[in-house]
């Protein structure tokens, strides 16, 4: 049986639940602790026992639906817009690796302008705009203004 | 009470409070009119501005980007039928028509004034309010704290869309869930954190929060665009917005309706759970049904009862969710939750003990309501036409703005790489949730709630010697604990009626066939 949405969302928590109970069940107690009624083992037990229950009781509900109700039509998914959105989740890590190493104003500049560009923005006035001018503001009012520290780049310094 | 409206006076009245009243109604509106974006989005976004001006001042900007975005949701309900905050979906059934009818300038002006007079009877109810319930929960112990936030917990997934009840559960566990990641603070045993010294100190719950709606909200828009959102202000089928006065037999056919849904919009909003979307959907249904024949059959074209009503009542339960929220530090809805995040960041620990411990933070607060429906009537509504060509700005530029400053903002607070990883990865896992149709606001209620729930459960264990018994040894918390139980139970009373009907339609289909 193909997995429908309805399905796949409790079954993703039911896997996330039950790995949490894992590691709940290896929570290292103190010897202190030994002969206590409430450890810091002990909601992370309830929580996923609780958790696992419902994640059961969604599962069955679905299962026990009605056939012709469960097809619901559901809302497809754009390629291009998928894969834009892919390339946004790139983009916010590569904006989070290189912040750091090549400071704020660089790569902020390259974030913002990479970003419209994937977001279909193709004036030139607008990826310029709204990208080199802005982050020079931000900068000028965080660091000189506000006085918070940007970082500069470790590469520079 | 008296000293506590002229304490909170002289701290609003403030030139620097009143300047955040001021921007935060209007970035609050700025917001609250771009499709897509709520309330939550928008405080999430200030929160990293807030961290820096003190918990007073920063309660006050917050307070007010929450009433603006309310107000902001409505412009871009009627003006072009795109409703930005949930709570403002009633207000687009009539809005909306009455822009196409040509009366745009009209519609706005009646959200306006009803959301101010809505905004306003809900201010001075929780002037009244708060204290009182300040007072009797100065007697809430541990055990009744725990029930109580089972309560708040059950709630908001009890109320939670029809069939989503399940799923705001799971969310709510899985909130429950990250708030245990990090170093237990009862006995100091790491929990899930794999080695990582960056998880010791838990996961911040600014990252939760900008990750979950600021960043979840902005990519859900790129990977399933709405074809309203597409729209903007200078669409042929976008109504001008014209003249905004009203006639005097206007006001007298809407003025009953204003002071019954402000009056139902501010019970429904105290209650845990419920908020600004039920009350305004509840406010809309009471209206059309009290509405003699005549009037009636205009609700859905454009009924001037019909916008009046939502209008006020949603307003009216924005000040009445943070009757709770100031009183047992209890949040009732998603918004609410931010703000307590917010408040403990600060150091403050709201319910009962921020009245007497805190008393600016609770009566500005109180007090800022009033002065940003002020704001939002004088200042706002003429600016309507030039806040709604916001309505125009390029959706790219928008959506990679708003993952920038929801980055930097965290990153300014933590000054940590680590975090951002982090975040992108929530952003992820909300993103695949947003398209599975799982509520966030449980999740983040869960989040806030769970470090509260773990220390008052231990210590209620203790006072029990270790016995499960302080559930029903008191009668306050017993009463709790069964509403609670009930709240839980709701949802199955649904499901037993759905699935005897579905059974019997089935029958009737098998017969007829």
């Amino acid at each position: 049986m193909m997995l429908n949405r309805e399905l796949l969302g409790p079954s993703l928590f039911l896997a996330l639940f039950t790995l949490y109970a894992i590691v709940a069940w290896q929570i290292p107690l103190l010897p202190f602790e030994e002969y206590e009624m409430v450890t810091s083992a002990t909601l992370p037990k309830v929580y996923a026992g609780f958790g696992i229950l419902v994640c059961l009781l969604s599962i069955g509900a679905t299962l026990l639906k009605p056939q012709e109700q469960k097809e619901e039509p559901e809302q497809r998914l754009d390629k291009r817009d998928v894969l834009r959105t892919f390339g946004l989740l790139v983009l916010m890590v590569l904006y989070s690796t290189a912040l750091e190493p090549i400071g704020f104003l660089i790569s902020t500049s390259i974030f913002l302008l990479v970003g419209f560009f994937v977001m279909g923005e193709r004036r030139k006035k607008i990826l310029l705009l709204a990208s080199i001018p802005v982050v020079v503001v931000f900068w000028f009012l965080m660091t000189q203004i506000l006085g918070i520290y940007l970082v500069p780049g470790d590469l520079w310094s | 009470m008296f000293d506590g409206i002229m304490l909170g006076l002289s701290t609003v009245l403030d030139w620097n409070n009143l300047l955040y009243v001021i921007v935060g109604c209007f970035v609050g509106t700025f917001i609250g009119m771009l499709p897509g974006l709520g309330p939550i989005t928008a405080i999430a976004l200030m929160i990293p501005i807030t961290y820096s001006i003190g918990a007073d001042s920063g309660m006050i900007l917050m307070a007010g980007v929450y009433y603006g975005a309310i107000f902001g949701g409505s412009t871009s309900s009627i003006l072009i039928n795109a409703p930005g905050v949930a709570g403002t979906v009633a207000s687009s059934f009539d809005g909306y028509p009455l822009a196409k009818q040509g009366h745009a300038g009209k519609a706005l002006a009646i959200a306006a004034y009803s959301s101010f007079i809505g905004g306003t009877i809900g201010a001075i109810l929780l002037m009244v309010a708060a204290p009182l319930l300040a007072k009797v929960s100065l007697s809430f112990q541990s055990p009744d704290y725990v029930v109580l936030m089972f309560l708040g917990l059950t709630a908001i997934a009890a109320f939670s869309n029809k069939g989503q009840f399940l799923k705001a559960m799971m969310m709510t566990v899985f909130g429950l869930m990250l708030a245990t990641v990090g170093i237990d603070p009862s006995s100091g045993t790491e929990r899930f954190t794999f080695g990582q010294a960056d998880l010791l100190d838990g996961i911040s719950f600014l990252l939760v929060a900008m990750a979950t709606f600021a960043l979840a909200e902005a990519l859900i828009n790129v990977v399933r665009p709405e074809k309203k959102e597409v729209k903007s202000i200078n669409d042929s089928d976008t109504p001008q917005i014209g003249s905004t006065k009203l006639s005097k037999a206007e006001v007298k056919e809407m003025a009953p309706s204003v002071g019954r849904s402000s009056i139902l919009g501010f019970i429904v909003g105290v209650l845990p759970g419920a908020g600004a979307t039920i009350a305004s959907f509840m406010a809309y249904a009471t209206e059309r049904n009290l509405a003699p024949k005549a009037l009636k059959d205009k609700f859905g074209k454009g009924s001037l009862r019909g916008l009046a009503a939502p209008e006020s009542a949603n307003n009216a339960a924005c000040t009445g969710s943070f009757v709770p929220l100031l009183t047992l530090g209890i949040p009732g809805s998603g918004t609410t939750a931010i703000m307590l995040g917010a408040l403990i960041a600060y150091g403050i620990q709201p319910g009962p003990m921020l009245m007497e411990e805190n008393p600016s933070v609770f009566w500005a607060v109180i007090v800022s309501m009033y002065f940003g429906n002020i704001v939002l009537l004088i200042l706002n509504l003429p600016l309507i036409p030039y806040f709604a060509k916001v309505l125009a700005m390029p959706k790219s530029v928008l959506t990679i703005m708003i993952l920038f400053f929801s980055l930097i903002g965290v990153y300014l607070v933590s000054f940590n790489t680590f975090d951002l990883f982090m975040m992108v990865g929530f952003a992820l896992v909300a993103l695949v949730l947003r398209i599975l149709a799982f509520p966030m606001a449980p999740l983040l209620l869960g989040f806030i709630l769970g470090d509260m729930i773990e220390r008052n459960f231990r210590r209620s264990m203790m006072l029990s010697d270790g016995s499960l018994s302080f559930l029903w040894e008191r009668p306050l918390t017993l009463s709790i604990f069964v509403i609670s139980l009930l709240v839980l139970l709701f949802p199955l009373k649904d499901f037993i009626t759905q699935r005897r009907a579905d059974k019997a339609a089935l029958k009737a289909s098998q017969k007829h066939a």
